[in-house]
């Protein structure tokens, strides 16, 4: 097998020459030994390095011969099959496999590295010794980490916002929505529709409107009439002002008393006169003494409470009699026996715990107080009724015994006094009009006794029959709302006893008010700082949506 | 100048110190003070407060890079500069907590909040290692610099080859194979793992060697991956006095390489380590730049 050796020799200036050989073998031996086909002097070379063999198709079969191998194209290797073109660098000579030409089985050809082609070699494959020579980076992670979060964190959220679509999609995959912007929980009554921020923010880059809310809470009533008073903090109050969610249950619904004490202040200055409100800043240390819807009735009889702060000698008319000092000692005598009564024996709260139920004749006062006319009679009783029934059920008893005989009064005609047996003939038109003319006056003068000297006047202030109508009994109103504008509990003030508020026990007389004033609600409550009373502000008694008159919505 | 050596840390007399500390300390008595009726939330004026206080921060914190590059010294010494960066940055921590009031969710705020944390937890491992390391890389390199270091292990590599040339052609392929597989730095992770390969490959190529020297009597060891080992194997199995006398002073040379190699190698991965946290710290900020946009926008989109 002929291979062609040719040298390439370098001279000054750039200048090649070359110089060729022919090596005859089957294999091309490389290495520092003198019996190399192709030897070399350099000590990083071994004594048999190399070895390489033609084969068929212009191939070539690079074999390293010991054990650290040989760089073919580069690449360290211990064996590889290559075609013509195939570098070889072994100890700073480079052998390149050429086409074989005409005449010659196989050809190589040699050249020597220079010193600076041999650094440049030995940089190329130095591994990188600093961060900054490897793959790594920050400005690509940087850009990349900025795009991405710019894009997923606001741009694809906010260009669903505008388009429908793009949200729809957005909340069918995995990307982040607007949801994704929400800054802390939704109070319940919202979350239902919570996952559609525009349904509280319809337009970008402005702040929740009013008629967002007010598309759901239509009937909320108004605070006051901003037209009525000229106060700019009411007609600017935003539903946001005081709810605000997303804040939990602390911002949904604001309490702090500054929030009401900033605007009631000096109200009758500040409005014209429009309000007469007096200051209330802190219940403890500035709020105006509670005003009393005191009972009245005007000309039709209509109930028309009289809203009034109470003085020392304002009365409650009710319209009862009353003695609650009476009532309430211990060990009463009554027709069922001893018996001990208590508020709550008359004074029921109602359903919802705020006020209490009417005062029921029937089921508390009867079992005393019967209504009994007749001693003949004694298990019958006229009802506790208007007057007109009394007289009529009067009217129509006495008419009875009258036609039915055996009336035992000396002051009635004989035959109403006899008793009638069976057979007996019936009266004559005569003696009927005379036993009916008896039954009328008996009535008239029973009811006369029943309305003024017995049974009604006890407890109700009776107006004799004058010449166009008959008695008149005076309008009664015990149990009520009695506070204005605040909202008292007795559910909530379980706790206590009914002395601790109500001097009822001392009481004589029902037109004594006993409805306490501001200082007795004091001794417990205190504004919002508390101390070591309970910390009380606005809204625990008043509310702020209070107008009966007044929607919001149509505000 | 004070004889004490002045860091990042006491530039200055610690001025940014005091200034980040008088930050945090007004920031704090703000937010006692404040207490909100609806709690405190990003959402109040101290909240806006805050919350602008600490986006400017991050901007500027930010514009360090922009100073680090420059060369004009605008605005102080880059000593300077890096130490308020530490100091403020720290304080941002503080700043940002009030800011959001302490409410957390899985958000875009919170997220942002917690790249921010990254960012200068991160930042932390990085003031850390730049009062570390350097004292360390002076120490391992024993007044040498990298480059004589790397002249040196080149100068013992041709010392062993010419000696081992005089001991036996299998010793000198020994040897040529272990320069070529001494490897210096590389990858990421060889970086930091400070592993110098010198002689790693050997073990691999013990299937190929045997098949190929049909003559080996030696025995495998399992330690015998290693060159030295490789030779004490040949030194066991019989060789003359003279051969006997080199082969030590080939083992002596490639211990010595072995040192410095192992050197330049720690000498590598401290340097890793001294940049590493920036690959981390820098990308995180600029995604904490757009999560800080996406925050401040979308608060005022749906306001």
């Amino acid at each position: 097998m002929r291979w062609l050796i040719r040298r390439v020799l370098k001279q000054g200036k750039g200048a090649v020459s070359y110089e060729e050989d022919v090596h005859f073998g089957d294999t091309l031996t490389i290495g520092r030994a003198a019996d190399q086909a192709i030897f070399l002097s350099d000590l990083r070379a071994a004594l048999n390095h190399a070895r390489v063999s033609a084969e068929s198709g212009g191939r070539y079969k690079v074999e390293s011969l010991i054990l650290a191998g040989i760089r073919v194209n580069g690449q360290l290797t211990y064996g590889i099959d290559v075609g013509p073109g195939a570098t070889i660098e072994i100890a700073g000579t480079r052998l390149v496999l050429l086409d074989p030409p005409r005449d010659f089985d196989a050809a190589v050809e040699i050249s020597t590295l220079d010193k600076t082609e041999q650094a440049a070699e030995k940089a190329k494959r130095s591994k990188p010794t600093t961060l900054s020579q490897t793959w790594i980076g920050k400005r690509v992670p940087s850009w990349l980490l900025f795009a991405t979060i710019l894009a997923l964190g606001l741009v694809l959220p906010a260009l669903s916002h505008f388009s429908a679509p793009l949200a729809k999609l957005l909340a069918h995959s995995p990307l982040p929505t607007t949801r994704s912007w929400n800054p802390g929980p939704l109070d319940a009554a919202h979350r239902f529709f919570g996952d559609d921020c525009k349904q509280c923010h319809p337009r970008a880059f402005l702040t929740v409107r009013d008629e967002s809310c007010l598309a759901c809470h239509s009937t909320i009533a108004a605070h006051a009439d901003p037209g009525a008073f000229n106060l700019p903090a009411l007609g600017e109050a935003r539903c946001a002002s005081c709810h605000q969610d997303h804040l939990g249950p602390a911002g949904m619904v604001r309490t702090d008393q500054r929030l009401c004490g900033d605007c009631h202040t000096n109200l009758p200055a500040r409005t014209q006169n429009a309000s007469r409100l007096g200051d209330a800043t802190d219940f403890g240390t500035n709020h105006p003494p509670f005003r009393v819807r005191l009972p009245a009735w005007d000309a039709n009889g209509a109930f028309a409470p009289q809203v009034a702060v109470p003085a020392a000698g304002t009365r409650e008319n009710s319209g009862l009699k009353f003695n609650h000092e009476k009532h309430l000692k211990p060990d009463l005598n009554t027709p069922k026996g001893k018996q001990t009564l208590v508020c709550a024996s008359c004074h029921k709260p109602d359903a919802g715990g705020l006020a209490m139920k009417p005062i029921a004749f029937e089921t508390m006062c009867h079992d005393c107080h019967t209504l009994g006319f007749d001693t003949f009679a004694p298990d019958r009783e006229v009802p506790h009724a208007k007057v007109a029934e009394v007289s009529f059920m009067l009217d129509e008893f006495y008419a009875r015994r009258a036609l039915e005989g055996g009336v035992e009064d000396r002051e009635a005609p004989g035959f109403v006094q006899t008793r009638r047996r069976p057979g007996d003939p019936p009266l004559s038109r005569q003696e009927q009009t005379e036993a009916l003319a008896w039954a009328r006056d008996k009535a008239r003068k029973v009811a006369d006794s029943v309305f003024t000297g017995r049974a009604c006047v006890t407890c109700h202030t009776v107006t004799p029959p004058a010449a166009d109508r008959g008695y008149r009994i005076a309008p009664v109103r015990v149990a009520g709302v009695w506070y204005d504008t605040a909202r008292f509990s007795h559910n909530k003030h379980e706790t206590m006893s009914c002395k601790d508020c109500h001097a009822a026990a001392t009481s004589p007389v029902a037109s004594d008010l006993l409805i306490p004033d501001i200082a007795n609600c004091r001794q417990c409550h205190a504004g919002a700082r508390g101390g070591g009373k309970v910390a009380s502000t606005c809204i625990d008694c008043h509310a702020y949506h209070q107008s009966t008159t007044l929607k919001l919505k149509t505000l | 100048m004070s004889a004490r050596h002045e860091s990042i840390l006491n530039h200055a007399r610690s001025r940014y110190f005091w200034v980040a500390l008088a930050l945090s300390l007004a920031s704090i008595v703000a937010y006692v003070w404040h207490a909100p009726d609806v709690g405190p939330n990003g959402g109040t004026w101290l909240g806006y407060t805050l919350g602008t206080i600490a986006a400017l921060l991050i901007v500027w914190l930010m514009l360090f890079g922009v100073r680090k590059r420059s060369y004009s010294g605008a605005g102080g010494t880059l000593r300077g500069w890096l130490s308020a960066h530490v100091y403020l940055g720290t304080s941002l921590i503080l700043i940002a907590l009030l800011h959001c009031g302490f409410q957390f969710g899985w958000n875009l705020h919170t997220f942002c909040l917690v790249l921010m944390l990254v960012v200068i937890f991160s930042g932390f491992f990085g003031v850390y290692s730049y009062l570390r390391y350097p004292t360390l890389m002076t120490r391992n390199r024993e007044s040498a610099t990298r480059a004589a270091m790397l002249e040196e292990i080149g100068e013992l590599d041709q010392n062993a080859l010419a000696l081992a040339d005089g001991i036996d052609p299998k010793i000198h392929a020994i040897v040529l194979r272990s320069i070529q597989n001494t490897r210096l730095g590389g990858g990421v992770f060889s970086q930091l793992s400070a592993r110098d390969d010198s002689d790693a490959a050997l073990a691999s190529v013990r299937a190929a060697i045997a098949a190929r020297e049909t003559q080996a009597k030696a025995t495998t060891n399992p330690q015998s991956g290693q060159t030295i080992f490789a030779m004490v194997d040949f030194l066991a199995s019989g060789a003359n006095d003279r051969q006997t006398e080199a082969l030590r002073k080939l083992i002596d040379l490639l211990s010595q390489k072995k040192a410095i190699a192992t050197r330049v190698a720690r000498d590598i991965q401290y340097q890793a380590v001294m940049e590493i946290w920036l690959y981390v710290h820098v990308p995180l900020s600029f995604g904490l730049l757009a999560a800080l946009i996406g925050h401040v926008v979308s608060v005022f989109f749906y306001w």
